[in-house]
């Protein structure tokens, strides 16, 4: 179960800028081991902690909000929307790893979804592709789209699921790549295009946008694969 | 089963073999009715008193037993006694209207067809009704008789009197006891042969449990009575790694087979849960995500897919995850662990016909294992 060890090679924010966190969760305990595991790393700085977003968010603007899905008892979905249609980067955080819950937190425009067993490097590395925009996809997220069966689901390639489900059943990327017979940067590819298909489902949010915009200046998405084809030749087209 | 749907059963059945007796009940009442009742009319037409009263009489019979046919074939609510009432009446008023010579004579219809007409309308309330107004009956005409002979011919016309009414009487009484019996009878077969059925299933059902318990008995006798008797005798070595490994893996399929038995939701998940509780007693922590909707899939399939990572699961260590990728025409289960686990053997190769596709890949990391059913 490693981390992505090609993504970490990769800078990023701004030059040396770091990485600015918020973090949001009801339970101390799980704040103070999160603050510990984000401050050992040179390129994130924790900037506010609590329980409650907006006393976070006052606090000071933050590159990323890592957010507890369930806080005091109720599900933060509806403020996972609201903060992502302002364009605040949400990582959401949870041990609730239902697929549906995972799905519905992706339409609300989260970029990322952690669950809460998954360990101190997917964490890392996580918050800092948020950060610049990056898609960064999980098993347990992995696992949520290639499960998915709603009839609004984006229309994912035969290679694309594949790697999703070898990626969910945890083989390392060294593995996927071996048994798919591709490099490891591919199986990256495969899986992170899967999760900007997603971006471009459902609901429409700010930091989807920011997103898809990610993806298409990275060369990881042509815009066509995920726009809809018109033709030229449709009869309510504009006449050049 | 129990009594009450017993007691249904037969009810059912004795309304159907009833059906025939109504049939009769109506048939012959009308049957008399047009074909003797109308020529008696039309014969004593000239010698009726008030010729027109004898066939607003008939005609008003006519109406009471198309409502007695109602309610017996279609149950609509009629009132009962008063339609006897007019029964009556009709009855007095031709027996007034019949001149004294005509009394025993076709033309006076009346008295002797009140016995059906009542049957229709008294079909199911017992004998003692019906009873009740052939006495009535009985005594209006012997009014009549009486009325209609003053002088000496008095016995010969009592004993035609009683000849009638014992003639027009009897018949209506036997075909009501006679339903009555019938009805008794079928009853009482229907609920019999009901119950009869209802042990012969129950007696069926237990025969197919008693097989499938004993077909359960045979894996089991084979996965683990070898390796348990070969421990007794001292022939395996508990220290032995390889015995330990065999060991767990008998657990896992016991552990398995059993929950095959029980009757929940979800039995893939319930089964791959018995085996990974068989690690986690190892002290292996294995995480088991199941992701989607589980389609109903057969016991064979269940095992097929469960074995093999049963297996590898018996001899994991460090750490193991099973995920279960569930869609209606696929289901996907697998197994990862890493590599110190023990080689892959199989002790119980079910044959993977293409129903159920098998992977197994090993590296110097970690050690995968994979199947897969799909829809034909």
């Amino acid at each position: 179960m490693d981390a992505d060890t090609v993504a970490s090679g990769m800078t990023y924010g701004s030059g040396g800028a770091r990485v600015s966190v918020a973090i949001v969760d009801d339970h101390p305990v799980v704040l103070e081991g999160v603050r510990s595991w984000l401050a050992a790393d040179p390129r994130l700085l924790v900037v506010a902690t609590g329980d409650n977003v907006d006393a976070v968010l006052a606090a000071g603007p933050a590159n990323v909000i890592l957010l507890d899905l369930r806080l005091h008892g109720k599900m933060a979905i509806d403020k996972v929307s609201e903060l992502s249609a302002a364009g605040q980067r949400v990582v959401v955080y949870s041990e609730h790893h239902e697929p549906a819950t995972i799905l519905a937190v992706l339409d609300a425009g989260a970029v990322a979804f952690l669950a809460k067993h998954e360990g101190r490097d997917h964490c890392v590395e996580t918050v800092l592709a948020a950060a610049a925009d990056r898609p960064y996809v999980t098993p347990a997220l992995a696992g949520a789209m290639v499960g998915d069966r709603r009839s609004t689901r984006p229309s994912l390639s035969d290679k694309e699921r594949e790697a999703l489900l070898l990626w969910f059943q945890s083989m390392s990327k060294a593995s996927v790549a071996k048994r798919m017979q591709i490099s490891e940067h591919t199986v990256k590819q495969y899986v992170d295009r899967a999760r900007i298909k997603y971006a471009r489902a459902g609901r429409p949010a700010a930091t989807k946008s920011a997103l898809l915009a990610r993806a298409i200046e990275d060369g990881l998405i042509r815009p066509e694969e995920i726009g809809t084809y018109r033709s030229y030749a449709s009869t309510d087209r504009p006449l050049p | 089963m129990s009594a009450e749907r017993l007691r249904l059963a037969g009810a059912t059945v004795a309304v159907t073999a009833d059906r025939g007796g109504r049939i009769a009940a109506v048939v012959i009442a009308f049957g008399w009715h047009f074909l003797v009742n109308v020529p008696g009319i039309a014969s004593g037409w000239t010698e009726y008193r008030v010729p027109w009263a004898s066939a607003a009489g008939w005609v008003l019979f006519v109406v009471v037993g198309v409502l007695a046919t109602a309610r017996l074939f279609y149950g609509f609510a009629v009132p009962v006694f008063p339609l006897l009432a007019v029964l009556l009446i009709v009855d007095a008023l031709v027996i007034a209207v019949t001149t004294d010579a005509e009394f025993f004579s076709a033309a006076n219809w009346a008295w002797g067809t009140i016995g059906w007409f009542a049957l229709l309308l008294l079909y199911d309330r017992g004998i003692a009704a019906l009873v009740a107004v052939l006495v009535a009956n009985a005594m209006l005409g012997l009014v009549g008789v009486v009325a209609a002979s003053p002088d000496g011919d008095g016995a010969v016309d009592l004993s035609r009197f009683v000849m009638y009414v014992y003639g027009t009487g009897v018949l209506p009484i036997a075909l009501v006891a006679a339903m009555g019996v019938l009805r008794e009878t079928a009853l009482s077969t229907a609920a019999s042969e009901a119950a009869r059925a209802a042990l012969e299933s129950e007696r069926l059902g237990a025969a197919h449990a008693q097989r499938e318990r004993q077909d359960r008995l045979g894996i089991v006798s084979e996965a683990a009575g070898a390796l348990l008797h070969d421990l007794a005798t001292g022939r395996a070595d508990p220290a032995d790694l390889d015995v330990q490994r065999a060991c767990a893996l008998a657990a896992a399929q016991l552990r398995r087979l059993i929950a095959e038995s029980d009757d929940v939701p979800d039995p893939l998940l319930h089964e791959l849960r018995a085996c990974v509780d068989v690690a986690e007693r190892q002290g292996v922590p294995v995480d088991l995500i199941a992701v989607g909707e589980l389609p109903e899939l057969d016991v064979a399939i269940r095992r097929r897919l469960a074995e093999p990572l049963a297996a590898t699961l018996a001899t994991a260590r460090d750490w193991a995850r099973v995920t279960v990728v569930a869609q209606p025409d696929e289901v996907v289960v697998s197994l990862t662990t890493p590599a110190t686990a023990g080689p892959a053997k199989e002790s119980h190769s079910w044959p993977m016909d293409g129903v159920v596709d098998y992977w197994y890949e090993r590296d110097e990391e970690l050690v995968w294992t994979q199947t897969r059913w799909r829809a034909v």
